[in-house]
């Protein structure tokens, strides 16, 4: 393992250029909101996965969390499940999914290269067979910005913290409703781009409302730390949206979209071309949501 | 393979935990968020129980008076005639529903029901754990549900059947490779859904800390007695001390009793499905590396892009891609080593138990036995004592319909 780890203003400059950091920190002087969806990488192919990437882009969200394929995610729910099985059936792994996301950022075929923010979701074991160092460095190399790993607590992330951080990555930290204040105002004080504020216990796509629970949690978060939060789970109209913003910077909806995307292709021949209408249409149809989050509220002073 | 490692965790910090999450650099808490509270809560009471003097009378009167602990020691007198060695057997297959499993349940449920807890999940592979959570959960009076494999609930219907009549509730899980790791996945899944109501009874020395701990815990009792045993009437300490590993609680639980007598050596049988060279087995220490599943790192069979490999074995308990951490760390320190028998082997060794014995030994059992018959030659005169992990009624489907595909 390399051990000469940067200094903290190297690091500090390092995520000065990220491009999720960037965007966190516009979106805050400007008052914004955003919309982060969730793809699975390869569901439909990275055909697919390139195509619904630049029309996301067109949309107008903030962000986009790319998952890597993995045999056994036990954090997500029957439909991010099965995205992760047609995946890695159609033969997707990180290395190939690296050369899509270097195409996504250079342009091709007429398209123009993109800025837009990318972190890289899995679970530890495919992102670790490489090494947590190499990982990292071939994530930043081909355009990359964040790692999420959804078994990776705090108490186990110390040397991906540091390979992500060398490599001008932002690692991203969870917190949930189990989580205690401590270890809340913990997790704020490290984090680097967002944390990823588990709305709800339970898997991914489990229920399709954003309740009111959630929402005090996220409010008992925003007051434990002025760290930029992204909600996921819960997510699937613009209301929720809506919701999700109230106290949080970013919206993540997964589960929602990957149901929709993949009902449009297995119903339409042209399978990626209904992909990506199916999704850039309810991205729209989400976007909404912040328009009207966008209203200023007595409470909110940014 | 080229070594990728994670660090162990820098002691002295547990982080969160209050006792070591790691054996060496392999274990861990390698869990989603949600979970993290659940688990402290976990080892919290994991700690007060081993603290609670009454709590541990309790658990050693419920072994006693209701599993049938402690088990004999058999002196197998055929089978050491007919292999030239001398062969003890530790009769776990005389625990009450037949298998090991029952030590860790009971344990588990009775701290579960104490940290108020209304719900238990399992998984189960060959269903003796999940006919063991569901036995606890009865005795108990807990709500009980169990995930097991559709390739599993076929294989062996008449544990799919007793849990019913237990009063449990049986999820069939009917994706991934339908074997024990998919419903260690359910099971997960359904814990990370409701982790203040329900506690997750897993069923061998694997998952996030503190549950290898914990199921070792309960198991140890297998080698304390044994060793007790092979004092009093055995005429001493065993050479070799012999089980099989899937997750590897029973082995675990029999080596435990045996770490200190450095001369006694501890080995441990994956299971060699279609052999080695066929890649259809479960044999971790033989054709995989380390890496994390269901919470823990630790020996897997895995791709090259760390996708976790279909596995193959005669036995449902053995067919899992992952190893106990405990197991990975007496592998690397070199006190325990790891050998392999295969489908056929362990169906030879089921007969001639069978036959020699008048003992069925489950398909899992039958592995470390088949062992014992491929290496006699070279252990000529040696005392060699068996972990007979559970019985083989559960299998007489499965040994039925190759027996007649032979004939």
């Amino acid at each position: 393992m390399n051990s000469s780890a940067k200094s903290k203003t190297e690091i500090q400059n390092a995520l000065q250029q990220n491009r999720l950091c960037r965007r966190l920190r516009d979106m805050r002087r400007q008052g914004l909101k955003g919309l982060a969806p969730y793809l699975t990488a390869g569901d439909g192919g990275l055909e697919t996965t390139l195509a619904v990437l630049r029309e996301l882009d067109a949309a107008g969200v903030a962000a986009v969390e790319l998952g890597i394929p993995f045999s056994d995610p036990i954090a997500d729910g029957p439909v991010l499940q099965a995205a992760s099985e047609r995946a890695l059936q159609a033969g997707t792994t990180l290395a190939g999914t690296l050369e899509m996301l270097r195409e996504f950022r250079q342009g091709s075929r007429g398209a123009a290269g993109s800025d837009l923010p990318v972190a890289l979701m899995s679970y530890t074991n495919p992102l670790l067979r490489r090494g947590w160092w190499n990982t990292c460095q071939e994530v930043a190399q081909a355009g990359g910005d964040a790692l999420i790993v959804a078994d990776l607590p705090v108490e186990e992330s110390g040397e991906m913290r540091e390979a992500a951080l060398s490599a001008g990555l932002c690692p991203v930290h969870f917190v949930a409703p189990t989580t205690s204040e401590e270890r809340i105002r913990q997790a704020g004080a490290i984090s680097c781009g967002f944390l990823y504020v588990v709305g709800r216990v339970g898997v991914t796509g489990a229920r399709t409302q954003f309740d009111a629970s959630t929402q005090d949690f996220l409010a008992f978060v925003r007051q434990c730390t002025e760290a930029p939060l992204a909600v996921g789970f819960g997510v699937a109209a613009a209301k929720d949206v809506s919701e999700a913003t109230r106290h949080a910077d970013l919206a993540i909806v997964g589960t929602a979209l990957t149901a929709r995307m993949h009902k449009a292709a297995s119903e339409n021949q042209d399978f990626l071309s209904a992909s990506v209408h199916a999704a850039g249409s309810f991205v729209r149809d989400l976007l909404r949501g912040l328009a009207v989050a966008a209203v200023p509220e007595p409470d909110q002073n940014s | 393979m080229d070594e990728i490692r994670v660090r162990p965790a820098e002691p002295p910090s547990h982080g969160v935990m209050e006792t070591n999450p790691r054996f060496g650099e392999f274990g861990g808490v390698f869990a989603p968020e949600t979970l993290m509270a659940p688990l402290v809560e976990l080892e919290r009471a994991w700690i007060e129980f081993q603290q609670d003097k009454g709590f541990r009378q309790e658990i050693h009167r419920l072994l006693r008076a209701y599993a049938g602990r402690p088990t004999a020691l058999s002196p197998a007198a055929r089978l050491s005639e007919r292999l030239g060695c001398e062969i003890w057997l530790k009769r776990e297959d005389l625990l009450h529903t037949g298998a090991h499993k029952l030590n860790n349940t009971l344990g588990q449920c009775l701290m579960a029901k104490r940290m108020g807890k209304k719900r238990i999940l399992a998984e189960t592979g060959a269903g003796q754990h999940g006919v063991a959570t569901a036995t606890a959960c009865a005795l108990l009076g807990l709500e009980c549900r169990i995930y097991m494999g559709a390739k599993d609930a076929q294989r062996q219907r008449p544990n799919l059947l007793r849990m019913r009549l237990l009063g449990a509730q049986v999820e069939v899980v009917r994706h991934g490779q339908r074997t024990l790791k998919d419903a260690i996945n359910e099971a997960m899944r359904a814990w990370v859904g409701d982790p203040q109501n329900s506690h997750y009874v897993l069923g061998s020395a694997l998952g996030p800390h503190p549950f290898p701990r914990i199921v070792a815990g309960f198991q140890e009792v297998i080698g304390r007695e044994a060793r007790r045993q092979m004092m009093d009437w055995g005429g001493g300490l065993p050479n070799k001390v012999v089980a099989c590993v899937g997750g590897g609680s029973n082995a675990i639980g029999v080596f435990r009793g045996f770490l200190d007598d450095e001369d006694v050596e501890l080995i441990g049988v994956e299971a060699g499905g279609h052999g080695i060279p066929s890649d259809k087995h479960a044999a971790r220490f033989q054709g995989g590396w380390p890496g994390v599943l269901h919470g823990c790192y630790t020996w897997l069979l895995q791709d090259e892009d760390g996708q976790i490999r279909p596995t193959h074995s005669i036995s449902a308990g053995l067919d899992y891609p992952a190893v106990g951490p405990e197991h990975a760390e007496l592998q690397a320190n070199g006190r325990a080593r790891y050998e392999w028998a295969d489908d056929r082997e362990a169906l030879k060794a089921f007969a001639m138990m069978a036959e020699l014995e008048g003992i069925l030994p489950a398909l899992e059992s039958s592995h470390a036995v088949a062992w014992v018959i491929r290496e006699a030659e070279a252990m000529q005169g040696q005392k060699i004592l068996i972990n007979l992990s559970g019985r083989g009624d559960k299998d007489m489907d499965t040994v039925a319909g190759l027996m007649e595909m032979d004939s």
